[in-house]
């Protein structure tokens, strides 16, 4: 398949990692209640934003994601108090260092979306999806093997 | 540096003969002139082995992890980037303090032996030495005077502590502290667009021949199982591939973050010359941006930026 | 014999590049390394030795030889395509050559290793060493850093020009037709090759005279080496890093891993490395090295000792000095020949 044909048929993953308590509840919300966002969105449910590693991150990019996205509770919500507070500075840190190293800040996406905030998860997966699909497929990162 | 080296001698002859430490690390010679190497002296009459001069790079402080595994009490000479070294261990609660005594060595900077090869100044040396301001190089029949600067290693010439900030006895006087700006290469870097860097990256991270030894040398590494270790779940794969090679590089300097001394080992010691300060120093200039200036191995008992927070922090992804 | 000019060598390149891949030590961002060579590549032929040998050409690092699948009824295996086409490697150091010979009785040897056989059939160019550096001792070997005999062409840098001698079949084959960038060589320019030849090696041997005694020493004293002090001292220091036999021209230990993806992956083969720990460690936890101690020793005793007990006396080192000149902390394998070899003394 040529680039351009590549990119005409071009449908983005992108992976989302909802903690357990705010986003995934969002996201339940949005289903439930039949909003309607892109089906290119891969959840992964975690117990907490704070349990996303930077490896879970970059292995979503090797093995294909051309988007990741980090949801939590809001800051001051967190149902173990604090642990959205330390992801807001490693996602910072990360997010800058990913671009340093030459990813697209688009890719990589960091949002806090509550348990009802199924419109917000929605138009943030929307939001998502259509940046990439102008963006288009990722290399970068992606194990060719 | 005689004066220097003679101070070595007699304070760790002192310690072994007083039984204050069973074990001194300092530095012995090899039969080239830039092998200077970790040595390891139990025995008060081995003292004169030890030696100081232009590369006595290595860091003394990681081989603490082990030797206190059997050793009451261990005296070591560190300068100031290896200071800043022990004193991540020390943060990192791997090695305990009472069971150390710690020599500073002021330090001016080190030599780069790739710098005098460049030079062109390598065929026949026997040895390299300061004498006042000037560097000399000594070969069979002659001397050559040159000015040391352009032999620092690059990490010396950015050195914002040459001397320790720990110790138990200082054996010099402060030496003048006169960084250049650290943060040049990565102010560079990051004034290209973000493909160029990718490409910029690409090239350095295929280079790479997964050796681990940035990990190895490295004073904030001292985790004892590694992730890139583990076999199950395999987090790090073996073959060099360009996506492998970019895991390992950014998973090593990410988990650095806040912690990273600047002591510049990694790239010192990389056979390949994969510029890692640059990857370290993005993460220390962007962190010291967002949460204020944090200094990892200035003062260990305060936290590092990752393993803290405050509620009004800025959410840098918010910026695009 | 024939001589090229130093100033025509882009043009022969240009040449040789048309009809196989052509491998030079290029330079970028100041590390040198044997690479595909191209239109305007840097090419560095001043250098002595390249931080990687070219070991990786006929033994990469990683590689890929069976694709497999889960079909509906069975697995599917397919064996990687072997590359095809010949190659030409320019401007190889005699140790390295030395050090393609030490590789070749190990994979060449019954049994064949056939993804070697496959990638060895390039044409090798090797260039003498006028002057070797401080850390080499391939003399201990009684090698010559001004000659390889294995080279298929052998060439001398005269300073102005290089002379070319074709040494095989494959040599001589490549160098006819080469009139256009060839002239025949003066007596002179030979007499001067021969004398470059002799002073380099008697510069080296100079140097390291006493290891070439204390290697006597070594095959001596096998046994008693085995439970030398000298392991406990320099294992101490070890970083436990792979750069020596990373870097190692005869270094040739390997593991095999698969990458697999949902229904397929690969099988591929990877260098390991003696220094790293879990190189000898067992699915049961069991590890018969269990310490730097033990996997120091092996790395020594394996190129100074078991290989040279198990091929006929050839040693698992060339002297190319790569190991002495990058260690971290100088572990340094002429130190152990001397150290040990010394035993024989003690004995």
């Amino acid at each position: 398949m040529s680039v351009v044909e590549e990119h005409h048929l071009f449908e983005p993953m992108i992976v989302a990692f909802c903690c357990n308590w705010c986003s995934y509840a969002g996201a339940d919300l949005a289903g439930t209640g039949r909003m309607s966002y892109p089906a290119n969105v891969r959840i992964v449910r975690v117990p907490c934003s704070s349990r996303v590693s930077p490896n879970f991150i970059l292995r979503a990019f090797q093995r294909g994601a051309d988007a990741v996205v980090v949801a939590g509770c809001h800051p001051g919500d967190c149902h173990y108090v604090s642990g959205n507070y330390h992801a807001r500075r490693r996602f910072s840190a990360l997010r800058r260092f990913l671009e340093f190293v030459g990813i697209e800040t688009e890719r990589f996406e960091i949002h806090w979306i509550s348990a009802s905030e199924g419109n917000k998860f929605a138009a943030i997966m929307k939001d998502v999806t259509d940046k990439i699909r102008v963006l288009g497929p990722n290399r970068k990162l992606r194990d060719v093997r | 540096m005689k004066a220097m080296l003679q101070k070595i001698r007699k304070e760790a002859a002192s310690v072994l003969a007083s039984g204050e430490a069973d074990l001194v690390l300092g530095w012995g010679k090899g039969p080239l002139w830039w092998q200077s190497y970790p040595a390891f002296i139990e025995e008060e009459k081995e003292t004169g082995s030890l030696t100081w001069d232009p590369f006595c790079v290595p860091n003394l402080s990681k081989y603490l992890l082990e030797e206190l595994w059997v050793k009451q009490k261990v005296a070591l000479f560190l300068k100031g980037c290896d200071a800043l070294g022990f004193n991540q261990l020390l943060q990192d609660k791997r090695v305990d303090r009472e069971k150390v005594l710690i020599f500073g060595i002021p330090c001016s900077g080190l030599i780069d032996p790739q710098k005098v090869e460049r030079a062109g100044l390598h065929q026949g040396l026997h040895s390299v030495e300061h004498q006042g301001g000037e560097l000399v190089f000594s070969y069979k029949d002659d001397q050559k005077k040159e000015d040391p600067s352009s032999f620092y290693y690059d990490k010396c010439l950015t050195c914002r502590h040459p001397n320790p900030v720990v110790f138990d006895m200082m054996l010099g006087d402060a030496v003048a502290v006169n960084p250049q700006e650290r943060f040049a290469a990565v102010g560079e870097l990051e004034k290209q667009d973000v493909s160029e860097r990718y490409r910029y990256w690409e090239r350095q991270f295929s280079r790479c021949i997964r050796c681990f030894a940035c990990r190895n040398v490295c004073p904030a590494c001292s985790c004892r199982e590694c992730i890139f270790d583990l076999t199950d779940p395999r987090w790090l794969g073996k073959a060099n591939v360009l996506s492998e090679n970019q895991f390992y590089h950014i998973t090593r300097a990410f988990h650095m973050a806040g912690r990273c001394v600047d002591c510049g080992e990694c790239a010192r010691v990389c056979p390949v010359d994969i510029p890692l300060t640059s990857l370290n120093r993005k993460l220390i200039k962007d962190l010291n941006e967002l949460y204020g200036e944090y200094d990892a191995g200035v003062e260990p008992e305060k936290e590092p930026p990752l393993i803290t927070f405050n509620p009004g922090d800025p959410a840098a992804f918010l910026e695009s | 014999m024939k001589k090229i000019k130093k100033g025509d060598l882009p043009l022969l390149w240009e040449h040789l590049a048309r009809g196989a891949l052509l491998y030079l030590p290029l330079n970028e961002d100041g590390v040198v390394n044997f690479a595909p060579w191209q239109k305007g590549a840097r090419v560095n032929l001043d250098s002595l030795n390249t931080v990687v040998p070219p070991k990786n050409l006929v033994f990469p690092q990683s590689e890929t030889y069976v694709h497999f699948e889960q079909k509906a009824d069975a697995l599917d295996f397919t064996p990687v395509q072997e590359p095809k086409g010949d190659y030409i490697l320019f401007g190889v150091r005699p140790c390295d050559v030395a050090g393609l010979t030490v590789l070749d009785r190990v994979f060449l040897e019954d049994p064949l290793d056939s993804l070697y056989e496959n990638r060895r059939r390039g044409t090798i160019l090797a260039l003498a060493c006028n002057e070797p550096d401080q850390s080499c001792f391939c003399t201990t070997f009684d090698l010559e850093p001004g000659f390889a005999p294995a080279a298929d062409i052998m060439l001398w840098d005269l300073g102005e020009a290089l002379l070319w001698q074709a040494q095989s079949a494959k040599g001589v084959a490549l160098t006819q037709n080469m009139d256009v960038y060839l002239s025949e060589a003066t007596a002179q320019e030979e007499k001067t090759a021969e004398q470059l030849q002799v002073t380099a090696a008697a510069a080296e041997a100079a140097a390291v005279r006493e290891q070439e005694w204390a290697l006597d020493g070594v095959k001596a004293v096998a046994k008693e080496m085995f439970d030398a002090q000298i392991w406990e001292s320099l294992s101490r220091r070890c970083l436990g890093c792979g750069i020596c036999t990373y870097v190692c021209p005869t270094c040739h230990c390997f593991d095999i891993e698969d990458f697999s993806r949902g229904e397929q992956g690969e099988r591929f083969r990877c260098w390991d490395s003696c220094m790293f720990k879990d190189f000898t460690l067992m699915a049961s936890g069991e590890n018969p090295r269990p310490s730097r101690k033990e996997r120091v020793r092996q790395r020594f005793m394996h190129k100074l000792s078991y290989f040279p007990a198990r091929h006929g006396g050839l040693h698992g080192c060339v002297g190319c000095g790569r190991c002495v000149r990058k260690c971290p902390v100088s572990i340094d394998i002429t130190q152990v020949i001397k150290e040990a070899g010394g035993l024989i003394n003690r004995a």
